[in-house]
């Protein structure tokens, strides 16, 4: 394989790309209305079974350093198999950076170019995807890595500039709408983990493998923090946001930002930040996507892929008919994506692929495919 | 070939995003557009609707950003709803109105006693208004109230509009009340909303008779002291349950709100002096913390305790004062602490019994007595509180004169 490589901190901020990309369209509101005021306490406990998962993911990957999902789908079942978890692996990543794109792009609209068409809206991301593309994974993750900082500030500076907005008690009833709602199917909410998702395409681009644990937990413990900033920013700030919904709840708060007369309107710096961050999501996306394409398809260079996806990409996104289903795409089926194939049918894979090598010890097979 | 194919796709595609961007950029330029500064929103005989629109001529400021004092238009439609008022009023200017620098939207209270909710959902709704846009509730026609907006000490209307709440801070007769506020409140199951009272000061205000000290915090808009003065005021709030107008708190009561809620950095009291009867010391307070609520449910019924920590400086001055004699001082923080838990008992009771709004948000805090919002919905706040029971305690520590100590 011929990857560029990644260092420890690039890795980290790929993973919390893909966090903070959905955390900027709905997915904050999202993880409220299911768990109302107990989506702080419900995301300690998600983000505590996320650490677990992960330290699994991990554990489980140990015996196949360098390998990535498709390698171990290859091990455990054969081309076919691998050719399938390609797939559906490619469909998640074009989906959802289409779905994400798409509303992100429905929000410009309203918000800044009220009589531009979506189509050339969309166009300008894909022509940047493509752009960026072009170029290798380590330029991506380069530029990523210094776009990613200015985000998370952004937040954090929402969070502080409105502190004289926010009312601590709407933490209260603690537990929300129950026990049942907050711990069991506020499970759900595993959904908002859908980072996890790139670990398991890591492990060869790493220039130290060895620092695989450490990457992986690193960048969930801050995507955990950064959730619980970004939903205490908004469950404070809007007691309405359980009853009324709201465009881009971050870009909602940041309007309140106000600094005497002078400061005002700073939502506008933001939103550039943001549009920079969604681009290098969707080139994350993008790339994960070709690679994976390029290896099932045993393909000898993924770059003449770069139209073929951005088109893909653009032709999804234009797919929903309106805003209500790109939401109800991004809301409900996104979530289930990822309690579906990332942590449910990836971890089987690692575990059954864990079992097969158990059993079969040592054996030719085992060393001829790893 | 290939490059200059390659070129050429890179041409089209740049003159095609020109070209797809610039009626944007169109619709969004600043000579299509007409700014309103305000909107006043009144009944209508003839529609559901009055709409007033103020605006500002952009050439009365110079280059220099000096002006002279800007002079304003007001535009008033009849429509059946906000946005058609938009659109009818687009037609008659043939230039699009935009709200993004309206700065107030006033209701009449006739309006506001029906309900406005479809109004603010509306205003909301609308990408261009802000959340920090000031509320106003006008005991006048709302387009009367802006039409009177004129600002003395200050060359620009907007400007003006930006300021002219920025006394609540320091006297506590006003506060700000902004939209974002109004709708989170409005829709909110454990607060209720409110407004600035607006009103237009004049020789024919609504005024009593009865002469004292106390009486110069106990007025409210369109009840003005002030003499030779024809215009809008903002003195005391509109106070609303779910969005329907139910009572006003005058000057005083508005700042017992703001001590309530923290809003407020200083304030000028009257107290009675205990020294002399029918006399009284005005004494400038400020909070030293933030008021301590606590809110209990007991045998069903809220019961709500409230600290307030304050220390003050006596203001007004008089021949043989002894304000160094520990005694004096005292006996001046306890009249003044009286005075303060009498006044705030008044307001808490007034706002609960008699208006049955929960405008300073103890719901909120009596959540934590639930574990679910279920119990909570079942509790029934917004019902309850008109049983709650304030336990007032006023702790005012008033220090001395400020430049003199003793006369």
């Amino acid at each position: 394989m011929t990857h560029s490589k990644l260092n420890t901190v690039e890795a980290i901020s790929i993973i919390l790309s893909i966090f903070v990309a959905h955390t900027l369209v709905s997915l904050p509101r999202n993880l409220i209305i299911s768990t109302k005021s107990a989506t702080i306490i419900n995301l300690i406990y998600v983000g505590f079974i996320a650490i677990v998962l992960t330290i699994l993911i991990v554990k489980l990957f140990k015996n196949f350093s360098s390998c990535d999902i498709i390698d171990v789908s290859e091990y455990l079942g054969g081309k076919v198999f691998k050719q399938i978890i390609g797939i559906i692996f490619i469909f998640y990543f074009t989906f959802n950076a289409s779905i994400l794109l798409r509303n992100f792009c429905e929000y410009l609209k309203i918000v800044y170019y009220p009589m531009t068409s979506i189509v050339f809206i969309l166009l300008l991301f894909i022509i940047a995807v493509c752009v960026a593309n072009k170029g290798e994974f380590e330029t991506i993750s380069k530029v990523n890595l210094i776009v990613l900082p200015f985000v998370l500030i952004t937040v954090l500076f929402i969070f502080f500039a409105n502190t004289g907005h926010l009312s601590l008690e709407n933490i209260y009833p603690i537990l929300g709408d129950g026990f049942f709602n907050t711990f069991i199917s506020g499970l759900g909410n595993l959904g908002a983990f859908g980072g996890i998702a790139i670990i398991y395409f890591l492990p060869p681009y790493l220039n130290n493998p060895e620092k695989f644990k450490k990457i992986s937990l690193v960048s969930i413990g801050i995507s955990i923090i950064y959730l619980i900033l970004c939903i205490a920013t908004i469950l404070f700030m809007f007691s309405s946001i359980m009853q009324v919904d709201e465009i881009m709840p971050l870009y909602s708060a940041a309007r309140y930002i106000e600094f005497g007369s002078f400061f005002q309107r700073l939502e506008s710096i933001f939103i550039l930040i943001w549009i920079l961050e969604i681009v290098c999501y969707l080139s994350i996306s993008v790339r994960i996507s070709m690679t994976t394409l390029k290896k099932i398809a045993n393909l000898s260079t993924s770059k003449p892929l770069i139209l073929n996806f951005g088109l893909l990409i653009f032709t999804i996104a234009l797919l929903p008919k309106n805003t209500s289903i790109s939401i109800f795409l991004e809301n409900t089926i996104y979530k289930y994506l990822v309690i579906g194939i990332v942590l449910i049918l990836s971890i089987t894979i690692l575990l059954l692929a864990n079992l097969k090598k158990k059993r079969l010890g040592g054996t030719l097979e085992n060393e001829k495919i790893l | 070939m290939k490059k200059f194919f390659k070129r050429l796709l890179i041409f089209v595609l740049i003159i095609v995003i020109i070209i797809a961007f610039s009626s944007s950029y169109s619709a969004l330029n600043i000579d299509n557009l007409a700014t309103v500064v305000a909107l006043g929103i009144d009944t209508s005989d003839t529609n559901t609707l009055r709409l007033s629109f103020q605006f500002t001529l952009p050439s009365s400021v110079s280059d220099s950003g000096s002006s002279e004092q800007s002079p304003s238009i007001i535009y008033t439609v009849d429509a059946s709803s906000i946005s058609s008022g938009i659109n009818l009023m687009n037609t008659y200017i043939g230039k699009e109105l935009n709200l993004s620098h309206c700065k107030v939207i006033a209701f009449s209270e006739e309006l506001a006693s029906r309900g406005i909710s479809n109004e603010i959902y509306t205003l909301i709704n609308d990408a261009q208004i802000r959340p920090s846009t000031n509320l106003v509730i006008t005991k006048t026609t709302a387009k009367l109230y802006i039409e009177n907006s004129k600002p003395t000490l200050e060359n620009l209307l907007p400007k003006y509009y930006e300021v002219f709440v920025s006394s609540s801070k320091s006297t506590g007769f006003t506060s700000n009340a902004t939209i974002g506020h109004f709708f989170n409140s409005m829709t909110c199951n454990a607060c209720d909303s409110y407004a600035i009272l607006g009103g237009i000061s004049s020789e024919n205000s609504e005024s009593s008779t009865d002469i004292n000290s106390q009486k110069d915090s106990s007025g409210k808009s369109n009840e003005s002291p002030l003499a030779n003065h024809s215009n809008s005021e903002n003195t005391g709030l509109a106070v609303f349950k779910s969005d329907k107008l139910v009572g006003e708190l005058n000057s005083i009561e508005t700042l017992a709100f703001l001590l309530t809620d923290n809003k407020v950095n200083g304030f000028l009291v009257s107290v009675p002096d205990p020294e002399e009867s029918n006399r009284y010391i005005d004494i400038y307070l400020t909070p030293i913390t933030k008021t301590s609520i606590d809110v209990k449910i007991v045998s069903g019924t809220p019961y709500i305790s409230l600290k307030y920590n304050l220390s003050g400086r006596i203001y007004s001055m008089k021949s043989n004062s002894k304000y160094l004699n520990p005694k004096t001082i005292d006996k001046i923080s306890a009249s003044c602490s009286s005075y303060l838990q009498s006044t705030l008992s008044s307001y808490l009771y007034k706002i609960s019994k008699d208006l049955k709004s929960d405008i300073n948000g103890f719901g909120k805090l009596a959540k934590s007595n639930f574990l679910t919002n279920n119990d909570f919905e079942n509790y029934n706040w917004s019902e309850k509180f008109k049983d709650s029971f304030f336990d007032i305690s006023v702790n005012s520590s008033v220090r001395s004169g400020f430049l003199l100590t003793e006369t």
